[in-house]
């Protein structure tokens, strides 16, 4: 098989489920009207504060969904320049959102558009200020690092998957003084952006930024379901080095937490004890 | 396959076919804007629903001997459609450029010669490139000059400023670790040293230091009590210390962050998928 399966890996099939559930029971009860808890996350707070930097000095906002393809992080991505977007549209600050990847490039200039309709500026909508520069990755690193470097942006946001380009823009971006927040979910670029952006939204804080900047009921529910997942991978580790302590490796137990394959020895293993 | 596109009658037929598939979709666009916003946002959920219907269910059914069940065969058209969808999209990107740098060049706007050198060096490479491409399927014919051309625009230029742009990385890690390693906090000092034992660790210098300067064990045998005096010398080694760091500390944050990324990318995919959220849609 050249693609992926539930059967080459029954245990990671069930995971799937049991957090699917989790966060769709998650989403009833918070539709339902129960009051969820999300705690503070500085680098998203700093967002306005940026900003209104960029305001102040008249300079623009640059917004980088880095070499992100059209799925679930550009879609991330975008909604948080959607939101930041609308903020820059209150004050009348420009923008620039860059973008290495054509589809990414088309969807954004729609929700770019949207963000201006909902903040009640269509007039402030330039086409041109969403740009594709190349698909190439150190061609699009060229060209976000000239921008910056021209237009002396005050402040840049990183958000989507970056890979060894990271550095470039961050770096950049701190020679021209811009204040940057950056979130990613290539966890190899972390340490980079550490390094150069005044904030950064790690690993999965990277999708709990909608929920965290619209509040909305659907988002929040979907945020405890992911923290119900991630206490049950907890647990599974616990359980999983003590039973393995305490049983051996060779017990059946041991076997079908660890053991990889099909729904066949799913079930022998479930069934056949072994 | 019913289409024999050995023939000249099969390749017209097949030809007929892909254009009419254009003309349909590019007369759905006009048909969609036509459609009340509430009624297009429907049309996208159902669509949305169908297609993820579609890929999880081939993903949970078991599957027969050949490594297949009945949806199988649908995946890699499907994945087809998203390349067709992703190549229409970088048509509109490339227009999107070059009206850019047009307005740039016609309206004088500041720094409009950098805007010239683009579109001139996106003409040429364009030129090389879809003649190159021609050439190779053997629709016409390659001269030498195009082939040099080729040669000099693709593998002395382009790549070469890749490389070049990659290179840069090595002065900005520098800058970025000069300012990460300043020694203005606990953690900042934690960092610099661990950083500091992590590299000597990782190259020949560490064991260098650790077995002749020290004269630190470099073997344990693998009777010896994890706590004897041996075991505990060895373990004190450069180079083991730096492993441990990286496989004992660094490795499980780094999982840790992975299992974050993934439990959140799955619940945004399935938000997605049932049309929950709301962001950009």
């Amino acid at each position: 098989m050249s693609y992926q399966h539930a059967a080459d890996n029954w245990f990671s099939a069930i995971i799937i489920a049991l957090i699917a559930t989790a966060v769709l029971l998650n989403i009833a009860r918070a539709k339902a009207g129960a009051q969820l808890y999300i705690r503070r996350i500085p680098g998203l707070d700093a967002i306005d504060e940026a900003i209104g930097r960029s305001t102040e000095m008249g300079r623009p906002v640059t917004m980088i969904p880095g070499l992100t393809a059209f799925g679930v992080v550009a879609v991330q991505s975008l909604t948080i320049f959607k939101y930041i977007t609308k903020q820059i549209a209150k004050f009348v600050t420009p923008m620039r959102l860059l973008t290495a990847n054509a589809t990414v490039y088309a969807v954004a200039q729609e929700a770019i558009q949207d963000a201006y309709n909902e903040a009640g500026r269509p007039d402030l909508y330039d086409p041109d200020n969403v740009r594709f520069l190349s698909d190439r990755q150190f061609a699009f690193a060229s060209g976000v690092a000239g921008l910056i470097q021209r237009e002396r942006v005050a402040a840049s946001f990183m958000f989507g998957e970056f890979f060894a380009e990271s550095l470039i823009f961050a770096e950049t971006g701190n020679i021209v003084g811009a204040i940057q927040i950056a979130g990613t979910v290539s966890f190899t670029q972390v340490p980079f952006f550490v390094a150069a952006c005044d904030y950064t939204i790690i690993g999965d804080e990277f999708y709990a930024t909608s929920a965290y900047l619209s509040r909305e009921p659907v988002l929040l529910g979907s945020l405890v379901g992911q923290d119900i997942a991630k206490l049950l991978f907890v647990l599974t580790i616990i359980v999983g080095a003590i039973a393995s302590t305490t049983l051996g490796q060779n017990h059946w137990f041991i076997k079908l937490l660890g053991m990889p394959g099909g729904w066949d020895a799913f079930w022998k293993a479930v069934f056949g004890g072994q | 396959m019913l289409i024999d596109m050995g023939t000249t009658g099969g390749r017209v037929l097949m030809a007929l076919i892909v254009l009419g598939f254009f003309v349909l979709a590019f007369g759905l666009i006009p048909l969609l804007q036509t459609l009340p916003p509430q009624g297009r946002r429907a049309l996208i959920a159902i669509v949305t629903f169908l297609a993820g219907l579609f890929f999880a269910t081939e993903f949970f059914l078991p599957l027969t001997e050949d490594d297949k069940n009945f949806l199988t065969p649908g995946v890699v058209p499907a994945q087809r459609v998203l390349q067709v969808i992703g190549s229409l999209a970088l048509g509109l990107g490339t227009y999107g450029l070059i009206r850019l740098h047009l307005r740039n060049v016609v309206q004088k706007r500041g720094q409009w010669g950098y805007s010239v050198v683009l579109m001139l060096a996106f003409l040429t490479m364009a030129t090389f490139s879809i003649w190159n491409t021609l050439a190779e399927k053997k629709l016409v014919a390659q001269p030498e000059f195009q082939k040099r051309g080729f040669t000099l625009l693709f593998d002395y230029t382009l790549v070469q400023l890749d490389a070049s742009m990659f290179s840069i990385i090595a002065f900005y890690i520098y800058s970025a670790a000069f300012r990460a390693f300043r020694v203005r906090s606990i953690e900042a000092s934690i960092l610099m040293f661990t950083a500091i034992v992590v590299m000597l660790g990782i190259v020949p210098l560490g064991a260098y230091l650790s077995d002749h300067l020290l004269g630190l064990p470099t073997q344990v045998s693998p009777e010896a009590h994890p706590f004897s005096l041996e075991s505990i010398l060895y373990s004190l080694r450069l180079t083991e210390i730096a492993s441990w760091l990286l496989n004992q500390l660094n490795a499980p944050v780094q999982r840790a962050i992975e299992f974050g990324v993934g439990i959140g990318g799955l619940a945004m995919a399935i938000r997605l998928w049932l049309s929950l959220e709301r962001g950009i849609t």
